[in-house]
């Protein structure tokens, strides 16, 4: 709980227009009226079926950075792109790229989002490999493969006065064409974050 | 800017980890069971198993007997990659669901001795805590297990345990977490009417040997590889019995884009965390050793063998499965055996009656997965067969 109040509030120094809008909040549009607010978020990876055992994620840290347009007024209809990369010692990193469209209904301050989409996703080998090359074994490092990568995610934030919106979220993806025999894997974030909305 | 340089620092931070180096050293051999050198095939084998080798099958070994020649072996390939450790006849190969056969023999002793009646129902032998979690647990005969005609559900087709395994490669796994995936699940047809191979079953049977002898592991240890003086066989007789300095490296083509990590602890943590439907390791002789003593009658009685050899028809009505023996017809020709397929090896063990011949093959590459290796390992097989049955 510590750690997650720390990346709140070093999230909310992120930016010298943050810390104006903290201080004059009140003249400010509300946050939920902005497209392009920069996302930034921890998230925590495991291969794992959905809503699986989340104990092992939080041994795989990653970055997500990210940002979004919304489509209408109310800010009920967006849609989201996202980097990130997380670490996975045992099930292999993963480098990825996801654009997400989204509905988020709004109760008051509270906001959810239910989004759905497409990436890809590069996922490295846990392990160095080795490829045959005119004959012989030769290391390879630990390049991987790229996938395609379906998202599918829930998340609950909060917009008040501030320009930075915490959130929390869970996010679902299968990858696609990991094996020719395992054609899908299922995958899960935890993700934990903000949008930061910056006063232009 | 602190913030920035705080967010490069834990993007660093999540890059830096080191990859996760599995490799184990393989150590060199001695065969110790006399071979004839001047096998009639042994030229085009062993011709066959460099042109494999060379084409990307990481180390293969193979062992045949026939009356008329006695024993061959050969091997090809390495036994480790990253060390250049050729493979040998005499490395230890994961015999993986070979360990089945075992398991049917040692519950056929126990049926012999009157321990077990094979027509009773599981219940009878299992434990209550076990017998919750099976499906009509007093319908299903210890037979049905052996034959896989209990309609059990096969717990490593289960996607949580597929994705569990993934995430956790070196978590070892009890019987009871196997079973757990497949607990109270409903059976995947009515018992009894015909042959679905399911790791489950054996499982099982090495739990009803447990709790009707004690310790399965140890019965097979006496009950088969001490009279048969199976000195180069493995199987659960001690904490770190994967640890043989001679067991061989285990690759793994993940994405099956023929990039091979070095699994060889996976390998070993998976392996030893199965009872009774794996978890034997053997030399290529010990294994062709252990198929003729139970053709020659010297495991099981004659009829035991004969219940065996019973095959039961898979749902398309071809015969398929005995007791822990499974029913192939390779190059036109009639036999009987096991095969072996493991997230880090794959092997096969057959007798093949009208030439008389037995024949093991092991290779160090997962063959549970597919991949361009992992196909050739298959021709590989079919062509061994074709060459020996010729």
């Amino acid at each position: 709980m510590k750690k997650t109040l720390f990346i709140f509030i070093w999230l909310a120094a992120l930016h010298p227009s943050v810390s104006r809008a903290q201080r004059n909040g009140s003249e400010l549009l509300p946050a939920g009226r902005m497209s392009w607010p920069l996302m930034v978020s921890v998230q925590f990876h495991s291969l794992a079926l959905p809503v699986g055992n989340i104990r092992p994620a939080f041994a795989n840290p990653g970055l997500a950075l990210g940002t979004e347009y919304r489509y209408n007024r109310r800010g009920n209809l967006l849609q989201s792109i996202q980097a990130g990369y997380y670490r996975n010692r045992y099930a292999g990193d993963g480098l990825f790229i996801v654009t997400q469209a989204g509905y988020r209904p709004h109760f008051g301050p509270v906001y959810a989002d239910l989004k759905a989409g497409v990436g890809w996703n590069y996922t490295f080998h846990p392990n160095t490999t080795l490829v045959l090359k005119e004959g012989q074994w030769q290391p390879a490092g630990r390049t991987g493969k790229g996938l395609l990568m379906v998202p599918l995610g829930l998340s609950i934030g909060y917009n008040g006065p501030s320009l930075v919106a915490p959130f929390v979220g869970y996010q679902f993806f299968a990858l696609a064409g990991y094996n020719p025999s395992v054609p899908v894997v299922p995958n899960q974030l935890l993700q934990v974050g903000a949008h930061i909305h910056f006063n232009y | 800017m602190k913030s920035f340089l705080a967010l490069g620092g834990l993007l660093a931070f999540t890059l830096a980890c080191e990859p996760l180096d599995q490799n184990v050293a393989t150590a060199i051999c001695q065969e110790a069971t006399p071979l004839n050198a001047s096998y009639s095939k042994a030229q085009p084998i062993q011709q066959l198993l460099d042109r494999y080798t060379r084409a990307g099958i990481p180390g293969v070994a193979v062992a045949v007997y026939t009356p008329q020649e006695g024993y061959w072996a050969g091997a090809s390939g390495y036994a480790n990659l990253e060390t250049k450790t050729p493979m040998q006849v005499c490395h230890l190969q994961y015999g993986q669901s070979v360990a089945k056969t075992y398991t049917a023999v040692a519950i056929l002793k126990l049926a012999e001795a009157g321990k077990i009646d094979l027509n009773a129902p599981i219940s009878r032998y299992l434990s209550p805590g076990i017998r919750a979690k099976i499906t009509d647990a007093d319908k299903i005969t210890v037979r049905m297990l052996l034959t896989h005609t209990s309609g059990i559900a096969d717990y490593t087709d289960n996607a949580e345990f597929v994705a569990s395994l993934l995430q956790n490669p070196l978590k070892s796994y009890t019987s009871e977490e196997l079973l757990a995936y497949v607990a109270k699940q409903p059976l995947l047809f009515p018992s009894g009417s015909y042959s679905r191979y399911a790791n489950t079953n054996y499982l099982l049977l090495a739990l009803i040997a447990d709790q009707v002898q004690g310790d399965h592991a140890r019965l097979i240890q006496q009950s088969i590889l001490e009279p048969l003086g199976l000195q180069q066989t493995f199987y659960h007789n001690s904490a770190t019995y994967l640890n043989q300095p001679t067991l061989v490296d285990s690759y793994f083509d993940r994405f099956g884009n023929g990039k091979l990590e070095n699994i060889t602890q996976m390998q070993r943590v998976n392996v030893g965390s199965m009872n009774g439907d794996d978890g034997i390791i053997a030399s290529p002789t010990d294994y062709v050793k252990f198929l003729r003593g139970l053709n020659e009658g010297q495991l099981v009685s004659a009829q035991s063998l004969k219940e065996m050899t019973t095959w039961v028809n898979d749902r398309d009505g071809q015969p398929a499965y005995g007791m822990g023996l499974e029913y192939a017809r390779l190059s036109g020709h009639v036999g009987y055996g096991h095969g072996g397929a493991g997230i880090g090896a794959g092997c096969g063990l057959y007798y093949f009656p009208a030439r008389q011949l037995y024949v093991f093959i092991g290779i160090n590459l997962g063959v549970l997965t597919g991949g361009p290796y992992v196909e050739k390992a298959g021709n590989l097989s079919d062509e061994l067969i074709d060459l020996l049955l010729k």
